[in-house]
């Protein structure tokens, strides 16, 4: 697949229920072959933008393109969605249930049985195959959940808040699948309010607030615009160098170091300069790129 | 169309294997013979021993035909349990007495023998008093001609022995006063001779003889129909509700359309309930062919009713139609709730609709041609009885039939489109529970 190919194309999409505008006016492209990263707080829109991705509702105004072709129902057989509610049959065995979902997206056949047996195994439930999904524990109905996404072959995979409740290393698990998939060629839609899972696997990111589109852009050019203007320090006194608002604007306190936001107009080399001529022992100073966390922050905060 | 046939499967093997299935098939045929035995049993259980009760008669002639009144029909009543319930047989003299085991009657006469009829009652209420007795029937001297008594007792809310004793006493007076009027035994027998009343259809093919048969199945369809909406509209309700519960809708409609998805549902249950209906109707029939065989070989003739075979037809498409219309509203009902609970409680005027459609089998029998008889078989909830009833009686121009059944169908169709598109915006609005103007809302704008 094409780096350049587009496998999403919104285009001005507008969404209200009501007086309660959900989505206004959104635009965003997801390149095949990239893990997209549609960020932003609860209830800034992204379910229902993905809603209308997936052809659950129609949009309002505007259009929406799956793999250049407009949404139908015919498309969604070429989506996985894994939706941030979700659930199992509970009396239904593990194994009738993948099969139910999967040929609910016209998948079939002596072919299906094999890749539950590769799907479970790979999620370590090789053995839950014939158990009813009320034994299982809330942790294996997730990765459950998740092959119900996946099982299919999609090329699409749409994936809200999929690693929520999970433990670190289900986390892991199901991150490297999904960097896996991205690998062979798979295009990720990955909705999340967790900015550390998100920076580890975006490679785009579009994050919205308050059902507006407030950024979007490759993660690399964005944190790169965003400029060098964070400093990691660690060092004993200075205290007072660090508190002077000319120069540092916000102080994050770690256990072992601190970092330290330059304020607008200032630079690091006065910093370390007055960091120096304070007498404070120096015993780490470096630039550090901004945190996806402190970007979603920071444009959060002034959109607001 | 293969997403719809992978609802239905889904929906029909989980039900199907599920315990609770095997176990109400097995439970209800014999829940319900409970059902028809145990009122009986408990009917005939005799609390007490019989109703101990004194007769003071002033008229001197009415003792002895009340005491017969009462051996009468004793034997009566055995005689008609030994006959086979042919109607016309069971009740020759017509009069309305229950047929459960009365309750049995001690009569004893007491002689005034010169005393006054007031010094004979303080003896006998003294004897109610003292529970010796259970009652009194006081008898005056003019009684046969006015036709007025007393009966005193212990116990007036007791309606049963009242009624008994009120019809025996009747019979009792009507025989004294034919005797006095010299009218012999024979003639008597004669005049109270019962009848019977063959009711015979002008078909289009002439005479056919028609002992309701063709009624009979009418109720029996609507009764099959009124058993299956009662047992199986609860369950549509809950698979409806079901992935709102579980909360797996979304990702189903990621995959298939809510329409899809509903019509799946419906069809799914409507199989489970028709296998079930199935196995029932097929144990009934093995064991009604037992019962005729039994009877034939008995010498009884049993008749099977003559019935064209394309009623047949009809009553299987009425029946569906039934079934489905009332099913559809529970399913509609359900996309409108969170929880069966709320639905169990939305689903109550349903069944109002549906007696009441089925009383109209009344007025339709009457005047099955009339104006009223054409629209009730034409609205889709009163359709499937009355049509029937039509068919069976006058049967109407084919058209009218098509156009009744294409009317229901259509309203199926119309109602479950409705509720797949409440049933989607309802999704996606968790925890609400539609009024009716919010559904309607809702479906304008999915």
């Amino acid at each position: 697949m094409a780096a350049n190919q587009i496998t999403v194309k919104v285009d001005r999409v507008c969404k209200s229920f009501g007086d309660f505008a959900a989505v206004k006016e959104l635009s965003l492209t997801v390149r095949a072959g990239r893990v997209f990263g549609l960020l932003g707080p609860n209830g800034a829109g992204k379910t229902t933008s993905i809603r209308m991705m997936v052809n659950i509702t129609a949009p309002d105004s505007g259009s929406i393109e799956l793999f250049g072709r407009k949404i139908d129902s015919e498309l969604q057989n070429r989506i996985g969605y894994l939706p941030e509610e979700r659930g199992l049959y509970r009396k239904m065995k593990v194994v009738d249930q993948l099969k139910f979902f999967a040929e609910l997206k016209n998948v079939r056949g002596k072919l299906l049985e094999t890749k539950i047996d590769e799907w479970l195994a790979r999620v370590k439930l090789s053995e839950w195959k014939n158990k009813r999904a009320m034994e299982l524990s809330k942790g294996m109905q997730q990765k459950i959940q998740f092959l119900t996404a996946v099982l299919h072959d999609p090329e699409l995979l749409i994936l809200d808040e999929p690693f929520s409740g999970l433990d670190p290393i289900n986390t892991e698990l199901l991150k490297e699948i999904v960097l896996d998939l991205k690998r062979s060629g798979k295009t990720i839609i990955f909705s999340t309010h967790q900015m550390e899972v998100a920076e580890k696997i975006c490679d785009d990111i579009c994050l919205i607030n308050r059902a507006e589109k407030v950024l979007e852009g490759s993660l690399r050019e964005l944190k790169s615009s965003f400029g060098r203007n964070s400093v990691a320090v660690r060092c004993e006194g200075g205290d007072g160098v660090l508190d002077d608002p000319s120069l540092v604007s916000k102080v994050v306190r770690h256990v072992d170091e601190v970092q330290a936001l330059l304020a607008p107009g200032a630079n690091a080399q006065t910093l370390l300069h007055r960091l120096v001529e304070s007498g404070a022992t120096i015993g780490k100073f470096e630039m550090v790129e901004p945190s996806l966390n402190d970007i979603f922050i920071t444009k959060v905060t002034e959109h607001q | 169309m293969k997403k719809f046939l992978t609802v239905v499967k889904r929906e029909y093997i989980q039900r199907v294997r599920a315990r609770m299935f095997i176990v109400s098939t097995v439970l209800l045929p014999i829940i319900m013979s409970l059902f028809g035995i145990v009122p009986a049993i408990i009917l005939n259980i005799d609390a007490g021993g019989p109703l101990r009760v004194a007769v003071i008669d002033e008229t001197g002639k009415m003792y002895a035909p009340l005491e017969a009144a009462f051996e009468e029909e004793k034997s009566d009543e055995q005689a008609t349990q030994q006959a086979s319930p042919e109607p016309g047989m069971s009740n020759p003299t017509g009069r309305n007495v229950p047929r459960v085991a009365s309750p049995e009657f001690a009569l004893t006469e007491v002689k005034t023998e010169g005393r006054s009829a007031e010094d004979v009652r303080a003896e006998l209420e003294q004897k109610l008093r003292t529970k010796q007795l259970d009652g009194y029937l006081y008898l005056p001297g003019d009684f046969i001609t006015t036709g007025r008594a007393e009966f005193f007792n212990n116990n007036p809310g007791d309606m049963w022995s009242r009624g008994i004793l009120h019809s025996r006493l009747t019979r009792a007076v009507r025989d004294q006063r034919l005797t006095e009027a010299k009218v012999d035994v024979e003639t008597r027998k004669d005049l109270f001779k019962g009848i019977e009343l063959d009711t015979v259809k002008i078909g289009d093919g002439g005479q056919e003889r028609d002992s309701g048969g063709s009624f009979l199945l009418v109720f029996g369809v609507g009764f099959i129909m009124y058993l299956a909406i009662l047992m199986y509209g609860q369950v549509i309700l809950g698979a409806v509700i079901e992935e709102k519960e579980t909360r797996i809708a979304e990702i189903l409609f990621s995959s298939v359309k809510p329409f899809t998805l509903m019509m799946g549902k419906l069809v799914g249950v409507s199989l489970v309930a028709l296998t079930q209906l199935c196995i029932w109707g097929v144990a009934f029939a093995t064991f009604a062919l037992y019962g005729v065989s039994m009877l034939m070989s008995r010498g009884i003739p049993a008749k099977i009713p003559n019935i064209p075979f394309s009623h047949y037809i009809y009553f299987g498409l009425f029946f569906l139609l039934g079934y489905f219309i009332y099913a559809t509203i529970y399913a509609l009902v359900g996309s409108m709730v969170t929880t069966a609970q709320e639905g169990g409680q939305l689903a109550m005027p349903i069944i109002l609709i549906l007696v009441v459609s089925f009383y109209l089998f009344l007025p339709v029998s009457r005047s099955p041609d009339s104006a009223f008889s054409f629209w009730v078989s034409m609205l889709p909830f009163s359709a499937p009885i009355a049509m029937l009833v039509r068919i069976v009686t006058q049967t109407p121009p084919f058209w009218q039939i098509a156009l009744s059944l294409l009317i229901g169908f259509s309203t199926v169709l119309l109602i479950m489109w409705f509720a797949s598109r409440v049933y989607r915006v309802g999704m996606l609005m968790y925890g609400k529970r539609a009024s009716l103007p919010e559904a309607w809302r809702w479906v304008r704008q999915a």
